[in-house]
């Protein structure tokens, strides 16, 4: 009988669907009018050296229905939660609130890039003014009122003895009048020619760079500018030094890439001639060293620059130099 | 300088092709930048440095392929062998400073007319045109010798004289001279520009060009060719006041050969006396500053040195050998005279480059410097920069967009802005020669560059716009103050007098701006754009540790009253930020429904001294806190800043935080009134605060508010 009891129990919880439903039937087997509870109060009604016995059974099927019960009650309540969070759930497909973060402008993005590379190999960053005493920009530079070499740059001039810088050349010789050699630092900045076109404006961005010390040759200006131009263009980037004049530097040397675009081949941008002109560099000149109060006889160094736009647009394929200052916003989110 | 390959193989044997001929010249310095084919011929365009005018000719390239090819050179036939009559003809050098030689022929009878053919392709091969025979003839020898010659008309000459000098000097200190050049122009040439004059009146500007009363015309018998030796930089002088550049003028101030202009006057007799007849008489040749080579020393050891080379000493002087140096040995160096055609050589850094260049830059090998470790302690910029990187990360996460401006405005600019005279803003840097108007003068400020970023982006239908820019202004400064740039400077080398120039202060800006047009979004941002930009500035100044900051209300006129702060750190005002003030949006042609248009500017030097603080650990609390809300109402008048510094000086040390959290006018709130909600939180580092503790604390401040701000609680 109490078999039977059993399994009619378990064809009922079978049947509960809800947690009201289980209550129920928790009522009618455990309640105080329950079928167990009737059970264990008749217990009184049979023979006493039966008791323990059949005692035994009634509690063991009540421990089986609570068990039962408790285990149906807990999966009932995870469906239920299953149910409510499924109610609360979003559409995961529309856009998220927007947020975008902002580009930092592609000759900046180059400047850095490019002053990295020389802060690993141990140079400093230095900063000069970009309205500049003519003779930080040209007469200690070795480039005299009446030289020649004045028309390489076209220059903005301020007054007969101010000028904005026509390239970031003067730092050197702020740099090396409050130091001692030895020297090694590279300074960007801004500088400025009357010149506008499509491969000019009239502002650009250089990067100077100057190492000085005991024993520094030709030989450490080739390393240090192809290590420069194999870790920024790619370990395989053919790189030249040829002559060229700069009247700060002696001897002095214009520094080409093979060109990125056709790989030498030749083609448009570099003129078919398969080379880039990417950077100007030299032997500081000794007139320079005496015009700050280094002497030449035991100390020599190198000098170099190079234009940031030119790098920019060889690097991206920009073909018009004016882009990166009309601040264009389909312009800018590219890079 | 147009190079036709046959020309050059007149005065050289070459066995390479033009393409290896054009890569040699590149690798010695003379970069040919286009090769262009013509006529069955190959022109090279060849970029001539400036420090070699020497190399601005046909036999001068020819002379540094020779040297690299170790070849000789042929020089063109330029004897004069039927030479007749006595020159009845006197040249006087009057400024023997400016003049260093002075050299002419007289060629009588010659025929005008248009040059042979192998003439005039030469010249066209070369760009330039042809005009008649004499005049070909002198062009010709310019560009194959580099040596400048002009030929007069005989007969125009007056008084059998030729005299150089300047105004100064021929008519009286001060003077000035009045000639019309070849060009049809009048011009008037200054008192110390160098003349050619006849008896009675200049007749050329002296290395720059001819005047039109001696020119060569169709009828023309008897001419007088001149060639000179002009000082440089009197030329350069003339042509930059002129405003007018030559072939001539071009070569002379850069230099010309002292010693080739004979070899230059008798060529070209000799090619005129080919194409136009005549006959060649005498000449004169007045050479009254002699080139006197200075000697030069190159120490074998120093080329080594400078080059990281191991050269021996044959290898260096054949490097030089055949570019026409004198040379003379010795144990430990070369003495050197540089002939006259390479003036650039002064000392022995230009004859190391010598070396360099022939012997091949790509010869030399590439090796790292051997150096010592080093370390930047000294760089007093270190902490700007990073200062400026870190606002510059800020706003990029912020999406925030960099743009970068010229660096120049207008004066219409700061008009536009209303800023008024005595400001700052003011003190304009002017440039002499701008570009355009717009661009002629140093910005002051980068407010109207942003606003012209915004207007150019939103007409290509941007509705949400953020940018920012990082640069300079600049700030002229007073002539008495010296700037702070010019004080850097150590007196060294420095030949002007420093407080006689003053250069402006330079100021790193930090400017953005916000636009945002109120368009339906799929999510609700409510904040008003002053809130989202001012939100901004102060992250930016808690991310570099400053804590004490305030915002009052600005008086900028381009900026809406209502809705604008200058911002200050402690008492030092640092920029300001705001709404553009309706007049200037609506000037602006923004098309949205009410523009609101937020623009930030701040000087980031102020900024340095208080930023990046050393960072000093607090200890983390250990007991836990009570926080109390309250609402009160009070005037509308009443900011949350004051309301913020009464709370704050409420006396007790349990306030650890106040907040407020909600400003409420309208329903409910009497006209003029209005509800500020504010949240404190109390603690104490001892122990465990008690809740009936804090209601009475928390209550005895709300009536101390109460009473300052005659307010009352709201229900």
């Amino acid at each position: 009988m109490i078999e039977d009891l059993k399994k009619t129990f378990l064809d009922e919880l079978e049947s509960v669907k809800s947690l009201a439903d289980l209550s129920n039937l928790k009522v009618k087997y455990l309640g105080r009018k329950g079928i167990i509870t009737a059970e264990l109060k008749s217990l009184s009604s049979i023979p006493p050296d039966e008791r323990p016995l059949h005692g035994k059974k009634i509690n063991d099927i009540k421990q089986f229905i609570e068990e039962k019960l408790d285990s149906r009650e807990s999966q009932l309540k995870k469906e239920e939660l299953g149910r409510q969070l499924l109610s609360d759930s979003l559409d995961i497909t529309l856009s998220g609130k927007f947020t975008t973060f902002g580009r930092e402008h592609p000759i900046n993005k180059i400047l850095s890039e490019i002053t990295d590379i020389f802060v690993r190999m141990g140079f400093s960053v230095e900063e000069g003014p970009e309205v500049e005493l003519d003779y930080y920009n040209f007469e200690a530079l070795n480039i005299p009122k009446d030289h020649p070499a004045r028309d390489m740059q076209d220059t903005f001039y301020i007054s007969d003895d101010i000028v904005l810088r026509t390239h970031t050349s003067p730092v050197q010789v702020r740099v090396m009048e409050k130091r001692k050699p030895p020297v090694r630092f590279i300074a960007p900045g801004k500088v400025y020619r009357c010149d506008a076109d499509i491969t000019h404006t009239p502002m650009f961005h250089q990067i100077e760079g100057l190492m000085v010390d005991k024993g520094i040759t030709f030989s450490n200006l080739k390393g240090v500018l192809e290590a420069f131009l194999h870790r920024m263009f790619g370990a395989d980037t053919p790189v030249r030094f040829r002559p060229s004049f700069f009247p700060f530097t002696e001897p002095s040397a214009e520094v080409d890439i093979g060109c990125i675009l056709c790989n030498g081949a030749g083609c448009r941008v570099c003129k078919g001639s398969g080379w880039l002109e990417i950077l100007g560099a030299g032997m500081v000149n000794p007139r320079v060293f005496e015009n700050v109060g280094y002497d030449p006889e035991e100390y020599s160094g190198f000098a170099f620059g190079m234009g940031i736009e030119r790098i920019a647009m060889l690097k991206y394929s920009i073909d018009d130099i004016r882009l990166f200052f009309e601040n264009d916003i389909r312009f800018l989110r590219q890079f | 300088m147009r190079v036709p390959f046959e020309w050059l193989k007149e005065f050289i044997d070459i066995k390479d092709n033009a393409d290896e001929v054009a890569h040699r010249l590149t690798m010695i310095g003379l970069e040919v930048e286009a090769v262009e084919h013509v006529d069955g011929d190959v022109v090279f365009e060849v970029n001539v440095t400036p420090n070699r005018p020497d190399c601005l000719n046909i036999i001068g390239i020819a002379r540094e392929l020779a040297a690299m090819y170790r070849t000789p050179l042929k020089f063109p036939e330029h004897d004069i062998l039927a030479e007749t009559g006595e020159l009845d003809f006197n040249v006087d050098i009057l400024d023997t400073e400016l003049c260093h030689r002075y050299a002419g022929r007289i060629i009588r009878n010659i025929k005008i007319c248009p040059s042979p053919d192998w003439l005039k392709n030469r010249l066209e091969k070369c760009n330039i045109r042809s005009i008649n025979n004499i005049v070909d003839v002198t062009n010709y020898v310019l560009l194959e010798l580099g040596h400048p010659l002009h030929a007069f008309d005989l007969s125009t000459i007056k008084g059998h004289l030729i005299r150089v000098g300047t105004p100064n000097t021929v008519k009286g200190q001060g003077a000035t001279a009045k000639i019309k050049t070849l060009d049809g122009v009048e011009r008037e040439v200054s008192e110390e520009s160098l003349l050619i004059w006849d008896a009675e009146r200049p007749i050329a500007i002296a290395g720059v060009m001819g005047g039109l009363e001696t020119e060569v015309a169709d009828s023309t018998v008897d001419i007088f060719i001149e060639s000179a030796y002009f000082e440089p930089v009197s030329v350069r002088r003339t042509s930059k006041a002129l405003g007018l550049k030559t072939e001539s003028s071009y070569r002379f101030e850069r230099g010309t050969d002292i010693k080739m202009l004979k070899k230059a006057l008798d060529r070209t007799a000799y090619l005129m006396k080919e194409v136009a007849g005549g006959i060649v008489c005498g000449k004169i040749d007045i050479y009254t500053r002699r080139y006197m080579p200075e000697e030069i020393s190159v120490r074998y050891e120093k080329v080594n040195e400078i080059l990281g080379l191991r050269l021996t000493r044959e290898e260096i002087s054949r490097c030089l050998d055949g570019l026409g140096f004198e040379m003379e040995e010795s144990a430990d160096s070369l003495k050197i005279k540089p002939p006259a055609y390479r003036r650039d050589i002064k000392r022995e850094s230009d004859l190391i480059e010598e070396v360099a260049r022939i012997y091949g830059y790509d010869r030399i090998p590439a090796e790292l410097p051997k150096a010592t470790i080093g370390i930047d302690v000294q760089n007093s910029r270190l902490k700007t920069q990073g200062i400026k990187n870190n606002i510059k990360q800020a706003l990029l996460r912020s999406g925030f967009t960099e743009v970068i401006n010229y660096s120049f405005m207008g004066l219409h600019d700061i008009d536009a802005l209303g800023i008024e005279a005595g400001d700052e803003r003011r003190n304009l840097i002017q440039i002499k020669n701008p570009l355009k108007a717009e661009e002629s003068f140093m910005r002051t400020t980068l407010i109207p560059s942003m606003i012209k970023n915004l207007l150019h982006n939103l007409s290509h239908g941007n509705r949400e716009l953020k940018l920012f820019e990082i640069a300079r202004v600049f700030i002229s400064q007073k002539p008495e103050v010296r700037s702070r740039k010019s004080e850097e400077k150590t007196q060294t080398a420095f030949s002007l007098e420093p407080s006689a120039i003053s250069l402006p202060a330079e100021r790193e800006h930090l400017a953005a701006i916000y636009y945002k047009e109120k368009t339906k979004t799929l999510y609700r941002d409510d904040a008003h754009d002053f809130y989202i930009v001012k939100g901004l500035v102060e992250a930016i100044l808690n991310d570099l540790k400053i804590y004490d900051y305030s915002f009052v209300r600005s008086p900028e006129t381009f900026l809406h009253p209502g809705q604008s702060a200058d911002i200050f750190i402690m008492d030092t005002k640092i920029g300001y930020m705001g709404a553009l003030s309706p007049a200037i949006a609506n000037s602006l042609d923004i098309k949205a429904h009410k523009p609101s248009v937020i623009v930030l500017e701040i000087d980031i030097d102020s900024i340095i001294p208080h930023g990046m603080q050393q960072v000093k650990y607090r200890p983390l609390p250990k007991y836990p806190y009570i926080e109390r809300d309250t609402a009160i109402i009070v005037d509308s008048a009443i900011e949350a800043s004051m309301l913020m510094k009464l709370l704050k000086s409420y006396p007790s040390d349990l306030i650890e935080d106040i907040s407020i959290f909600d400003v409420y006018q309208g329903k409910n709130i009497p006209e003029g009134r209005k509800s500020i909600a504010f949240n404190v939180r109390y603690r104490a580092s001892d122990r465990t605060l008690k809740d009936d503790e804090i209601d009475v604390l928390h209550n005895s401040l709300v009536n101390y508010i109460l009473d300052k701000t005659k307010g009352q609680l709201r229900q």
